[in-house]
């Protein structure tokens, strides 16, 4: 069997810009409010949804279904913290009860888009127009996601060094306590950054959405590999994350060589981010974090 | 369809989910572990249930071997995973359980998308779907009544006792001496058996397993119960067990007699999610408050107080 490398290692760097779209809202909101957003699957769905909305059904195209989806995944998401997590949190819930209000929120919002939209498959469009380069094939929708989360990462790094948001969501995420003696508006921080990272989230759904279909379990079925990508980067940092989401990228891509090889069942896929996540929960649970300044 | 058998297969339902809560329970309630992957165990119970019939083994073999089975791989997931936080904890089992139903979906043995046929436990020869639902009753109780009395005799004693402590204060409990892992992989590994037998009982019931009946679903449909009965209070996750399982027939049954203008089987889950939120937002000890300790010690400390009181 012959093995188009460029090829896999293109898809790698893919698989890896999806991911880390898709992560970086929770590794924030998870360093940030101290729980895992089992939700956050929930808003990488809506993303896909509105984008279809927008983009297919209103035919305005793919940059304005990605604010779209941006801007009102992100209010669903604001709202979410702002009307259950924080009243909870003020009650004082454990970090169980939180994961558990996270997922029960993940089903009213699964399950209110499965009864908006029906359970039906979606598609964005049939097929995207490829190009051959070399020995690569290049969709336009494979280059307009790299693009996004090179964007993104120059962007999220420029907000959070340099602007005063970025710093308050640094200093909350590694001392909530000093940085509220600070002068920073704590619960501010934390809305913000539910807003962005929700946002992120919807625009990771459009992605995944328009490279393979829509349904209500459009985010759930990468909710896996984006939990290895925040905890192998170490939970709350960025830098962390980037470099997470390619190792697993290039991980499941090279893996998925090895399973045709083996004669297994590539649906084995999601498995190997599930032993990346587990490895890496068992040796080191801080994951990358110490070779990266924390943000 | 016949009422009654309707009625009859509520209340196997409710035993079988019942042995689920129960062993919920034990890991959530008492020792404080956030089990998100409780299905993986339901299933690791069925699929032992069917592939061992299969072969001819005698149904209350399988049932045993169920559990043991589901018990083993509970102490193999718990002894890493409980060096792990809360958090940690939860997605590394939630992971599980998802991976084990991609393995049960792809590989042939267990097969894949189609699952497998169960033979039932007894087969009565020549009698009605009544008889055979009766039968079913009195084997899930009489398993569900067993796991009740264990979990019962556990929360009361010192061994249950010390649970609690390392559930409230990990670094207290173990300045006494009480080792954390030891009885959380204890805990892990019992709640594991019972959800075994909970699966064997459920392949045999239903006659079949498929992958599409082990989603995560299920794990949350047991919280439920849990958050909802009160935790720590193994009748009060049984009273759970019996009002949601009564809610989801409720919501079936609603779906033939009236038009709704939302597919019900969404707005049941929706509404299961509302309900959790409620729950935890304004009673987070669910309806049955934690059975309180009764030692001599306590006691003696309540006499105390009164007289303080009293003086």
């Amino acid at each position: 069997m012959t093995v188009n490398w460029a090829q896999v290692f293109f898809n790698s760097a893919i698989t890896g810009s999806l991911y880390l779209i898709g992560a970086v809202g929770l590794t924030l909101t998870y360093g940030l409010s101290r729980f895992p957003n089992f939700a956050h699957a929930e808003f990488i769905t809506l993303g896909a949804y509105i984008g279809y909305l927008v983009a297919r059904q209103s035919g305005l195209g793919l940059p304005l279904a990605l604010v779209a989806a941006f801007l009102v995944t992100g209010i669903v998401g604001l709202l979410c913290y702002r009307g259950i997590f924080q009243p909870l949190a003020k009650k004082g819930a454990s970090i169980i009860h939180l994961m558990v209000a996270s997922i029960a929120l993940g089903f009213i919002l699964r399950y209110s888009i499965g009864a908006a939209w029906t359970w039906k498959p979606l598609y964005f469009t049939a097929t995207w127009s490829a190009y051959d380069i070399g020995p690569l094939r290049i969709t336009g929708l494979w280059v307009w996601l790299i693009l996004t989360a090179v964007a993104l990462a120059i962007l999220m790094h420029f907000i959070l060094v340099k602007t005063k948001i970025g710093k308050a969501i640094r200093a909350t995420s590694s001392n909530p306590e000093l940085a509220l003696a600070s002068g920073i508006n704590v619960d501010r921080v934390i809305l913000i950054t539910w807003f962005i990272g929700a946002g992120l989230a919807a625009i990771a759904g459009i992605f995944r959405g328009a490279d393979t279909q829509i349904w209500p379990l459009t985010g759930w079925d990468i909710i896996l590999p984006i939990f290895a990508v925040a905890i192998l980067g170490g939970i709350g940092n960025f830098y962390g994350a980037i470099v997470a989401a390619f190792i697993i990228g290039l991980a499941e891509n090279i893996g998925v060589v090895g399973l045709i090889a083996l004669g297994l069942s590539t649906s084995y896929r999601i498995g190997i981010a599930f032993l990346i996540l587990i490895i890496t929960l068992i040796v080191r649970p801080e994951g990358l974090a110490m070779f990266f300044r924390r943000a | 369809m016949d009422p009654l058998l309707y009625v009859l297969d509520l209340i196997v339902f409710i035993g079988i989910f019942g042995i689920l809560s129960l062993s919920l329970n034990l890991e959530f309630g008492f020792a404080g572990l956030a089990n998100f992957g409780k299905v993986a165990f339901f299933l690791i119970g069925a699929y032992t249930y069917a592939l061992l019939s299969q072969i001819g083994v005698p149904f209350y073999l399988c049932l045993v071997a169920g559990g043991l089975v589901s018990a083993v791989f509970g102490l193999l997931v718990s002894l890493p995973a409980l060096r792990l936080r809360a958090d940690y904890l939860a997605i590394a089992v939630l992971a599980f359980g998802e991976i084990l139903r991609l393995i049960v979906k792809s590989e042939e043995f267990a097969g894949g998308d189609w699952g497998i046929t169960v033979s039932p436990a007894i087969t009565l020869v020549g009698t009605s779907h009544r008889v055979d639902a009766l039968v079913n009753i009195g084997l899930v109780y009489f398993c569900l009544f067993i796991c009740f009395l264990v979990a019962q005799l556990l929360a009361n004693s010192p061994y249950g006792r010390a649970m609690r402590a390392i559930r409230e204060d990990e670094v207290a409990a173990e300045a006494l001496g009480k080792s954390e892992a030891k009885y959380k992989a204890q805990a892990f590994m019992l709640g594991s058996a019972m959800a075994g037998i909970a699966g064997g009982l459920y392949a045999q019931y239903l006659q079949y397993v498929l992958p599409g009946m082990f989603m995560p679903m299920v794990t949350f449909t047991v919280w439920i119960m849990v958050l909802l009965g009160g935790p720590a209070n193994n009748w009060g996750v049984l009273l759970g067990a019996v009002l949601v399982q009564i809610f989801v027939r409720g919501t079936n049954i609603l779906k033939d007699y009236f038009l709704l203008p939302i597919n019900p089987s969404d707005l049941q889950y929706i509404l299961f999610g509302a309900l959790i939120i409620l729950v935890l937002l304004y009673r987070p000890q669910g309806l049955l408050k934690e059975s309180q300790i009764k030692t001599k010690a306590m006691e003696g400390v309540r006499r105390a107080r009164n007289a303080v009181k009293n003086k």
